[in-house]
């Protein structure tokens, strides 16, 4: 359901070019958190998860050609508009805002605490170049830069692929990426925030969470749900002949994933700790 | 062949502490001796129409051949007097998504042989997201769920069982855990005991999904398909396969929905609705078999 325009939907629909080459635009609708499935049959629950402010959805029509769709989002913070881009990195570079993906019709961008969809019903050679125009004059028309989220600061660079990172809050969005359990063993609640890195094969996750006396609940749920025959110490030989291992620091916690050798588990979560001392 | 890992046990249809339930788990399980559900997939090879069916009498014949099939009876009048009484209210319960809504053809189908099966045409509604407010649904004796298969960003896949999510005022109350219970929907007052067929449309499936919409045409295939039965999990479960079975054909890998559709399994281990297990399930293949994939 559309909502009335608010000075921050205003502001937001500033940015997005009235027409699309001869693409005419149709009215806007205004979504929040609450009304987002009113418009989105398929991924609302992951902008809610990212806690969406408002979308701002604008369609552009050309009798014959397919339509082209853009869904701005404010995501209230940069950390948020960064972590929604990340839920889907597949695709290629295409130079809009401060981080993009193009594939199928769609280019996704973020920057600021926006996050943008550029979308064409049907790719074509024509609608391709459309969609890029049109999100890259949006992507030039938001002002500001945002900062991605502080935790990044805790993945060792050495070996980490740094275009493959997430950062969610919601343990649906962590299976997504890298299945750990269906059940919320991590307690992120939707609350936390979590940083899911790739190095090779193996994964990194760092999270953190309100408090120490959190982090230390969490270590003690997921340590009894996934390795519970580490006969309690904190690294364990799993099934596929890999090595998974936790750590706390503070309010963080550090689980290495599927790493080649209990070494190298060991000293990824030296480096997590290091950083963790580094940054306070 | 892959190791069964911790990370396999930790999905919610193994109930069983992860602590020594790993190496049980390699043993497998007898079958159960129970007999099977019934589930019709109906298959035709010609062109679809411009809305992404195939041409109406298509639909009516591949509609009434799976009917028969599923009932095991010969006559299609027959077939639908033992589904639907003349004294009922009929709901259609459709699916209006924009790209891939179930389709008139497939409506009309279903309304021609209710009709003929007694019911007067102002005791037939067709609705999706209206249905609360609609006066036939909410007096609604029976209903027919119809709707098409596609991925889903949240659900893993849009399915039969999440059709009838349209029936509470919040539907987002059964997001939690990527859709688990979605099954509770079914013990809903306005639902409960009304379904007498379940209809999951299969022309133009959806495998994959992009963007907020979770849509790319790329990402359907021409299946050209319908799937019936009186189990609604048990045609989920069918679907499913499709679906799986063309991720797999079209990446080269197994891989996963990208949300877990665990509450296919759910609905029948937890919510006992229906059936799941692809070996209590008998499958009845009609019509075209080329890329058929189960």
């Amino acid at each position: 359901m559309s909502q009335p325009q608010t000075a921050d939907a205003r502001l937001l629909a500033s940015y997005i070019p009235a027409t699309a080459g001869p693409w005419l635009s149709e009215a806007d609708q205004v979504f929040d958190a609450a009304t987002i499935f009113d418009y989105i049959d398929g991924a609302g629950e992951v902008y809610r998860s990212y806690n969406m402010k408002r979308l701002v959805a604008r369609r552009f029509h050309k009798d014959g050609k397919p339509d082209i769709v853009v869904d701005a989002f404010d995501m209230g913070t940069a950390g948020d508009a960064f972590g929604v881009f990340t839920h889907d990195l597949d695709g290629e570079d295409a130079a809009a805002g401060q981080g993009s993906t193009y594939k199928a019709g769609l280019l996704s961008f973020w920057k600021d605490r926006y996050f943008l969809s550029v979308y064409a019903e049907e790719e074509t050679a024509e609608t391709k170049e459309l969609v890029l125009e049109l999100g890259r004059a949006i992507a030039r028309a938001i002002p500001g830069e945002g900062k991605k989220p502080a935790l990044l600061g805790l993945l060792p660079p050495d070996g980490l692929e740094a275009g493959r990172v997430r950062y969610f809050h919601n343990h649906s969005v962590l299976n997504y990426h890298f299945f750990v359990a269906d059940a919320d063993i991590f307690e992120l609640g939707g609350t936390a925030a979590a940083a899911l890195a790739e190095y090779g094969r193996s994964r990194l996750l760092v999270v953190a969470y309100a408090e120490p006396a959190a982090a230390q609940s969490a270590r003690a749920s997921f340590a009894g749900a996934y390795m519970p025959d580490a006969g309690g110490k904190s690294i364990v030989k799993t099934e596929n002949g890999l090595w998974t291992a936790l750590r706390v620091h503070g309010r963080f916690l550090a689980v290495v994933f599927d790493e080649a050798t209990e070494e190298k588990a060991r000293a990824r979560l030296d480096a997590v700790e290091a950083l963790a001392r580094k940054t306070g | 062949m892959k190791p069964i890992t911790r990370r396999d046990f930790l999905k919610v249809a193994s109930a069983a502490p992860l602590a020594g339930a790993l190496a049980p788990a390699l043993k497998g399980a007898p079958a159960a001796a129970e007999s099977k559900v019934r589930v019709v997939l109906v298959r035709d090879p010609g062109p679809l129409g411009s809305g992404g069916a195939p041409p109406a009498d298509v639909v009516l014949k591949m509609l009434d051949d799976g009917v028969k099939a599923l009932l095991g009876e010969t006559d299609i009048a027959k077939a639908w007097k033992t589904l639907i009484k003349p004294g009922d209210t009929v709901g259609i319960k459709t699916n209006a998504w924009r790209y891939i809504p179930t389709t008139a053809e497939v409506e009309q189908a279903l309304k021609k042989r209710v009709m003929e099966a007694g019911v007067p045409e102002d005791r037939i509604g067709i609705d999706d997201r209206g249905v609360l407010r609609n006066p036939i649904f909410q007096n609604a004796t029976a209903l027919i769920n119809a709707r098409p298969m596609r991925s889903h960003h949240w659900s893993g896949v849009g399915s039969l069982i999440k059709n009838y999510i349209m029936f509470v005022p919040q539907p987002s109350a059964y997001h939690g855990d990527t859709c688990a219970d979605l099954a509770t929907l079914w013990e809903l007052p306005a639902v409960k005991g009304k379904t007498r067929l379940n209809v999951l449309v299969m022309f133009t499936p959806l495998f994959h999904g992009v963007g907020p919409h979770h849509y790319a045409k790329e990402y359907t295939w021409d299946y050209k398909g319908l799937i019936l039965s009186l189990d609604p999990v048990a045609a989920d479960a069918t679907g499913l396969r499709v679906i799986q079975a063309k991720r797999k054909e079209f990446f080269g890998d197994d891989r996963p929905l990208q949300m877990n559709p665990h509450h296919i399994q759910l609905a029948d281990t937890r919510h006992h609705l229906g059936t799941s297990d692809p070996a209590r399930i008998d499958l009845v293949k009609l019509g075209w078999s080329e890329g058929i994939l189960v």
